[in-house]
């Protein structure tokens, strides 16, 4: 699968990275940023997107609803607690997977949404 | 003194209740059984900004515009002198004429009139705005403290995963990961103390292990450059990197080998601020070009397009490794 990685600390979208593609999936980003992730979306589009709830003090908000308008489902995943994500709109229908994650919580939740 | 005590001066000695309710700080009220205002305390006038002239004889209800409307307060109002019921506390928060947004806290009790035995209303408020912001501003404060350990773990944890066990020993590992999560806990020391942190503290924080005798690795030219706790992590990991690579392979694994670093800080032509760091390694063998895989060389490329989001190049000149990069200084 083609997934949209966007999350803003480096090691852990290093490490996202690394275990998508030894899964033999292909990453679009890391984007460290929502304008990085729009602009990314503007050339290609993904089967399935992995999103940092908080992008630089910012929700990752702007980015969620593009994707609701492309059709392609995401993930969310944060530090923060669920009841803090479901405060947007553009969110509520996505998983969940809480930081720290291990590698299995992101693989299952990729598995799920994917197509 | 709490309203039962006030409750027996009333009865005993009505006139020295009087001094004593004039002094309290907190806004009093009585009011008769139809909760009509028959008097109010200094700290009632002081606390709403009004008069005795816009307050006695009205009703609870007709203070202020039409804050105090409130179906439930009234309800439970109704029944503090009949049934002898309390109020303890009731939450109102609204927009008051003249004092702007507070949340006040009512509570209500009956009192019997020491004279005529007439049953009547004493309420008190409490202007709780201001703790109200207190408890506020702590309980985000203390949200945004689980967040940040939270994700400093899973910074750690993909730290671990990161560095590579492939070719090294147990030891060599846990020396590595050790290195680089002692360059990350440096550079939060120095983003901790301050909101911002300046780029000089943070490359001698991160440097130190490595510079020696202050010989090895030399800090020219640097001024200070305010760097917001993020750009400050990510440098931090870079320079770390860079150091352990020299250490290692570099300038630094030889005698009398040197690592200057420098920056600069200048405007470019889009008017940002940017900042330009130049990294120049001499004196020790002919460096060669490591894997484009490696942690080191991935980190670097990673923290400073994305994270930083400039520019690096890495020059595997036969002097030694020269990194120049630069990045735009962000709003603080």
């Amino acid at each position: 699968m083609k997934v949209l990685v966007v999350e803003d600390e480096v090691l852990i979208a290093m490490d996202i990275e690394t275990l998508l593609i030894e899964h033999g999936h292909l990453v679009l980003g890391p984007a460290c940023s929502i304008v990085d992730a729009l602009h990314l979306l503007d050339a290609e589009c993904p089967d399935v997107a992995l999103l940092d709830f908080n992008i630089h003090d910012q929700p990752v908000t702007p980015v969620a609803e593009r994707l609701r308008d492309l059709g392609v489902p995401f993930i969310l995943t944060s530090a923060y607690d669920a009841k803090e994500l479901r405060k947007y709109d553009a969110l509520t229908e996505a998983q969940f997977v809480k930081k720290p994650f291990d590698d299995h919580d992101l693989l299952r939740a990729l598995a799920r949404a994917g197509p | 003194m709490d309203l039962d005590d006030l409750y027996r001066l009333l009865r005993g000695a009505h006139v020295q209740a009087q001094g004593i309710v004039d002094t309290v700080r907190d806004p009093l009220l009585v009011m008769d059984e139809d909760l009509c205002i028959l008097s109010a305390n200094p700290a009632f006038y002081r606390t709403f900004a009004t008069g005795r002239d816009d307050s006695l004889g009205k009703r609870f209800e007709q203070l202020g515009d039409g804050q105090w409307q409130i179906a439930e307060l009234q309800f439970l109002l109704e029944k503090v002198i009949p049934k002898s019921s309390a109020i303890l506390d009731y939450e109102v928060t609204a927009e008051f004429p003249k004092i702007g947004p507070r949340t006040m806290l009512v509570s209500a009790q009956r009192l019997v009139h020491p004279e005529d035995g007439r049953r009547l209303l004493l309420l008190s408020i409490v202007d709780a705005t201001e703790q109200r912001g207190k408890d506020n501003e702590k309980d985000l404060l203390i949200g945004e403290v689980r967040h940040r350990v939270k994700n400093l773990l899973a910074v750690t944890r993909a730290l671990a995963k990161q560095t590579s066990v492939a070719g090294r020993t147990a030891e060599q590992y846990r020396d590595t990961f050790l290195g680089r999560f002692g360059a990350l806990a440096r550079a939060l020391e120095v983003t901790i103390d301050r909101s911002s942190s300046d780029l000089p503290d943070l490359a001698k924080a991160v440097l130190e292990p490595y510079a020696g005798d202050g010989q090895t690795i030399k800090i020219d030219n640097a001024p200070v450059v305010p760097l917001q706790a993020r750009q400050a992590m990510s440098l931090g990991m870079i320079l770390h990197e860079l150091a352990t690579n020299a250490l290692k392979y570099g300038a630094l694994s030889a005698q009398g080998g040197q690592v200057a670093l420098s920056w600069t800080t200048g405007k470019e032509q889009d008017g940002l601020e940017q900042v330009h760091m130049q990294w120049t390694e001499s004196g020790g063998p002919a460096p060669v070009s490591p894997s484009q895989k490696g942690f080191g060389t991935r980190l670097i490329r990673s923290a400073a397009e994305r994270e930083l989001g400039g520019k690096v190049d890495l020059e595997f000149r036969p002097g030694g490794l020269v990194v120049s990069q630069s990045f735009p200084l962000r709003a603080q």
